[in-house]
Order: C-alpha cells, then sequence, then structure tokens
C-alpha cells in the first residue's frame, strides 16, 4: 500500500507540474487520473520493501546536491582545459570499484560519472569494475574512488532504506 | 523592479548557456580523438542547454514545471548517449590517445567487461 501511495504522489507531482494550475480543482482530477493510471498498472512486481520513504528525502537530496556540486566544479575545469592554448590532457581509462552489488546502483554511479564532464564510462565488467575514460588522468584514481564511495553509501540509503 | 531582476538573471543565464556551448564545440575541434571529444560535447548537453532552458523558462510562457522536466529527461538521457557512442567506439577498437589504459593490455584482448569465449 506505501508502495502505491508513493507511485501515486509522483504521478500527481507530475500532474501539477506539467499543467502548472495549482487550483484544487486541478489538484481533484490529476488525483483522478493517477488512480486511472494506477488501477491499469500491472500489479505483479509489488515484492520490494517500500518503508522508510521519508528516510530517503534527505539522501535524495543530498545525492542531488553532491551531484550538482560535481557538474559546476569539472564543467568549469573542463572549460579551463579547452580554453588552455596547449590543451593539456593526459586521456586514458582508470578501472573504479562500483562498490555496490545491485545492477541499479551501478547503472545509477555509472550514469553520475557519465554526466560529469572529464569523465566517462566506457563499460562495466561482473565484479562492478566501472572502466572510466578520464581527460586527466593524474592521480584521478583516488579522488575517483573516493567520490564513488560517497556515492555508492548514498545510494544504499536511498535505494535500500533499512527500516 | 521584479521584471528587472528576472531579466538580469535570464541574460546571465543566456550568456552562461551561451558561453559553456562554444566552448563545447571549441573542445570539439581541438581535442584529438572520439573519447576526448565526447567530454567537451557532453559539456554542451549538461551545461548549454540546461542555462538556456533556465533563460527560457524565466522569459518566456514556457512554465517551470514543462523546463524542470525538460531539464531532468536532457540530464537523463545525455549521459545514456555519450556512453553508448563511447562504448561503442571502444569494442570497434577505435584508437585512443594517450596511455593508462586499465581496461585493455594488448591490442587483441577483448576488453574485461566482455564475457569470455
Amino acid at each position: 500500500m506505501a508502495c502505491q501511495m508513493r507511485t501515486m504522489f509522483f504521478l500527481i507531482l507530475a500532474y501539477l507540474l506539467l499543467t502548472a494550475n495549482p487550483e484544487w480543482s486541478n489538484v481533484v482530477l490529476g488525483a483522478a487520473v493517477a488512480v486511472l493510471v494506477m488501477a491499469l498498472i500491472p500489479r505483479t512486481a509489488d515484492v520490494r520493501e517500500c518503508q522508510g520513504f521519508l528516510k530517503v528525502v534527505p539522501a535524495a537530496l543530498q545525492y542531488g546536491v553532491i551531484l550538482g556540486v560535481d557538474l559546476v566544479k569539472s564543467g568549469i575545469q573542463v572549460a579551463r582545459i579547452v580554453l588552455h592554448p596547449k590543451l593539456p590532457i593526459r586521456p586514458g581509462i582508470v578501472a573504479v570499484p562500483a562498490g555496490c552489488r545491485s545492477d541499479l546502483g551501478r547503472a545509477l554511479s555509472a550514469h553520475a560519472m557519465t554526466l560529469t564532464p572529464g569523465q566517462l564510462v566506457v563499460g562495466i565488467d561482473e565484479s562492478g569494475m566501472l572502466y572510466t575514460h578520464c581527460l586527466d588522468t593524474t592521480d584521478a584514481y583516488a579522488s575517483m574512488t573516493r567520490a564513488q564511495e560517497t556515492r555508492a553509501e548514498l545510494l544504499q540509503r536511498i535505494f535500500l532504506s533499512p527500516q | 523592479m521584479q521584471t528587472v531582476l528576472f531579466e538580469i538573471l535570464a541574460a546571465a543565464a543566456v550568456i552562461t548557456g551561451t558561453f559553456f556551448s562554444v566552448v563545447g564545440v571549441l573542445g570539439f575541434i581541438r581535442m584529438p580523438d572520439v573519447y576526448t571529444r565526447l567530454h567537451a560535447t557532453g559539456k554542451v548537453g549538461v551545461f548549454g542547454v540546461v542555462f538556456l532552458l533556465i533563460a527560457a523558462v524565466i522569459e518566456t510562457p514556457l512554465g517551470w514545471g514543462k523546463g524542470l522536466f525538460l531539464i531532468f529527461f536532457l540530464l537523463v538521457t545525455g549521459a545514456v548517449t555519450a556512453h553508448a557512442i563511447a562504448s561503442a567506439a571502444y569494442h570497434i577498437n577505435i584508437p585512443m590517445e594517450g596511455k593508462g589504459d586499465a581496461g585493455r593490455d594488448s591490442g587483441d584482448t577483448p576488453p574485461p567487461w566482455e564475457p569470455r569465449a
């Protein structure tokens, strides 16, 4: 039940964002649409634990903020490299351990790394190594492993929230 | 007063977005190989278009909800396309500039994330 409430909450939120009309009648209409959509979704894969929804929110916010800060920092760094007259790049592939066992966690880690300019995940092997192409490989391994550890811990808290 | 503030914000967003787009294209021209070029073009996707969308949300009757959705989907899909291109380039052995290749030892071995025959 909690799981369905969560899905409904996001459906209503999406409806309100798209219509950009926070009047009560519109909220009720959005709720009606959400109930209709929920009725059409097959209810088979409802095995996962869905408790601790409120505990997930701070972790998700922290994940977003960290991702945003990383994006801005490395974006400025790459812009500086591009505009530098000598083009000081040292490209190469670095293997970074993902640190999470689930496929979803690995995929989201790879997504966050690829989104950051200067890092580009080329492949993932079965043991969870992220083969990452870096624009600047000087001491990339240490900083990237550290960043990945915090990210893996946050993802753990978001998706496998302990009660 | 408030409209002036919003117009300044929108102008700043347009300038930032255009700057990062130009830097991205410049990087695309200057970088030596596929992988490094993808780093540069990824910046157009992440910064250039996002800042231009912020300006559009402020200045045009787009609605901030739709703008947020566009930014969200752009951020979700942009990384996936960059990864797909890089992965394909690596699989068909497009040569790479520089050293430190932890993925492949010599020229002929397949990358380690592929199931070995």
